[in-house]
């Protein structure tokens, strides 16, 4: 689609992804092993974005749905991508109204924070940030920015694609995601980890 | 799904990452991904725009989101448990639901085009509709504009030709005549309209105050000869469409009188052929055929005499042709 803003290595597999999602379709239940590892990582990191440590429970949920609904799917790996995103995105929003009724929060911090990731602090030459940081970051943005640096940057959708897994006009996101990775490049910029206390997405809406 | 699951879960991400290859795949694509990356210039506006600073730009700052936020570790219990949803779903029956339209994933471009086309095709036709009726009215106004400017300029030749040809020149009746002439169809047609709606008025209510009556009655050259000059112009206008040219005829020709003559007979002899076939009286087509002589006269010579014949002939005319309209 030439809009940029797909991760390459989202687009290396698209092709991969294509034909084991058609052979899933067939019936073949290692193709959608296949499938689901090279979707999951990316699904897993937009969750982590949106519904922070519960993500995998999200994510699960989203599996038992996309492997349900496998059948009524169309479409190449891309679309794939895009569509397991929109199935992903509705079960974390549904998981959010969930959590707003009952809230359980500060878990994502904590969580996080038990993780320092292999590149730790001590790489402040912004050559890698932890997992918690980058939460940290994206998970200040507010929401609209934040889902559309997730989808394009961690899920590899191109512009159309996240505009429709958001339902939103492209335009819109593809301003939305620019504002993020703009406000997210100024306050790397910015010298360092700020203390200041995220806010999950969840409690941002 | 609950809690204790994602609580075995995180230890588990924990140990794939170090020990798998997934951890040496991160490390690599975190090599990767800060190799000069033009991919996110395209999307997001370019290198330069993001940030002011010179240590991040967009591709980098992507690629370090993503290395933060995606781990490549795949839970192999969780994805057992899609696996077997994705077989309890295949075995439950006929793995063929109807796609709804959130299912429909193709390319864009399949669709687009068809959609565009159309989208085309009907832009196209709307704007040749759109476009046809503007030409057409283009035309229209500009014919009527044409017949406004051309049968102003015959007033103001009339005009001055009439002391002209008093003094009984025929070069000078002819320079007048093409003058007079060069209105052709849609304006002596604008005239023949004036001329009707004129007999039909006749004379009542306050319409020949209008501008357009004022035209007239400057075309014809006074308000005397207004029915003179619409004789004139009815006669020529019935003898047939092939009328108007000759006068063209005679006008290239401006000195020879002679073939002005001809050209003025064959379109009287026309005019009252017309005319007797349109008319049911013998009598009313030599009127007519006489009301075109006259009145070409008229336009030819002008002047007082050209008036006098003209309203002479006009008194004959008026009467004979109202009847012959009128049931």
């Amino acid at each position: 689609m030439g809009q940029g803003g797909e991760s390459r290595r989202a687009q290396a597999h698209d092709g991969e992804l294509g034909a084991a999602v058609a052979r899933a379709q067939n019936g073949d239940e290692a193709a959608f092993a296949v499938a689901y590892r090279i979707v999951q990582p990316g699904l897993l990191g937009y969750l982590r974005g949106l519904v922070g440590e519960d993500a995998e429970d999200v994510a699960s949920d989203a599996w038992l749905e996309i492997a349900r609904d496998l059948g009524r799917f169309k479409g190449d790996g891309a679309g794939f991508r895009g569509w397991t995103a929109t199935i992903a995105r509705h079960r974390a929003l549904d998981h959010l109204r969930r959590r707003r009724v009952r809230p359980k929060s500060s878990t994502l911090e904590q969580d996080v924070l038990d993780l320092p990731g292999p590149q730790s602090t001590h790489d402040q030459a912004l050559e890698a940030i932890s997992t918690e940081y980058a939460l940290r970051l994206v998970s200040g943005l507010p929401q609209d920015q934040a889902e559309a640096v997730l989808l394009r940057v961690v899920v590899g959708l191109d512009g159309p694609a996240a505009a429709r897994v958001l339902g939103k006009r492209p335009g819109a996101v593809r301003t939305a995601a620019y504002r993020g990775l703009k406000r997210l490049a100024a306050q790397l910029g910015a010298e360092g980890v700020t203390d200041e206390a995220p806010r999950t997405l969840g409690e941002s809406k | 799904m609950g809690e204790h699951q994602s609580g075995g879960e995180v230890p588990g991400r924990r140990r794939v990452h170090p020990g798998g290859s997934a951890y040496g795949d991160r490390a690599a694509r975190d090599a990767d991904g800060r190799l000069p990356g033009h991919r996110g210039a395209a999307g997001l506006g370019g290198p330069g725009l993001l940030g002011s600073r010179p240590g991040i730009d967009d591709a980098a700052l992507e690629a370090l989101l993503a290395a933060a936020l995606i781990r490549d570790g795949i839970d192999a219990e969780a994805e057992q448990r899609a696996v077997a949803a994705f077989r309890a779903a295949r075995d439950a029956g006929p793995h063929r639901a109807r796609t709804r339209r959130r299912d429909d994933w193709r390319p864009r471009e399949r669709w687009h085009p068809g959609r565009s086309l159309k989208a085309t095709l009907s832009v196209l036709l709307a704007s040749l509709t759109l476009g046809g009726v503007a030409v057409a009215a283009i035309g229209s106004a500009g014919s009527s504009d044409g017949g406004d400017d051309r049968g102003r300029p015959p007033a103001t030749t009339r005009a001055p030709g009439a002391p002209g040809a008093s003094a009984g020149e025929p070069t000078d009746a002819a320079s007048g005549s093409p003058s007079a002439r060069p209105d052709h169809p849609a304006p002596s047609r604008d005239t023949e309209a004036h001329c009707r709606a004129y007999e039909r008025v006749d004379g009542r209510g306050r319409a020949m105050d209008a501008t357009a009556w004022q035209r007239l009655v400057e075309a014809a050259g006074g308000e005397r000869n207004v029915t003179a000059y619409c004789a004139e112009q009815l006669a020529r206008s019935e003898a047939k469409p092939g009328a108007t040219p000759q006068p063209g005829k005679s006008a290239g020709a401006p000195g020879s009188a002679g073939s002005g003559n001809a050209s003025n007979n064959n379109s009287g002899n026309t005019s009252g052929n017309g005319s007797g076939n349109g008319d049911t009286g013998a009598g009313n087509a030599e009127n007519g055929s006489g009301a075109a002589d006259n009145g070409s006269g008229a336009a030819r010579s002008g002047g007082d005499s050209a008036a006098d014949g003209g309203s002479s002939s006009g008194s004959q005319g008026k009467p004979a042709q109202p009847d012959s309209r009128r049931p």
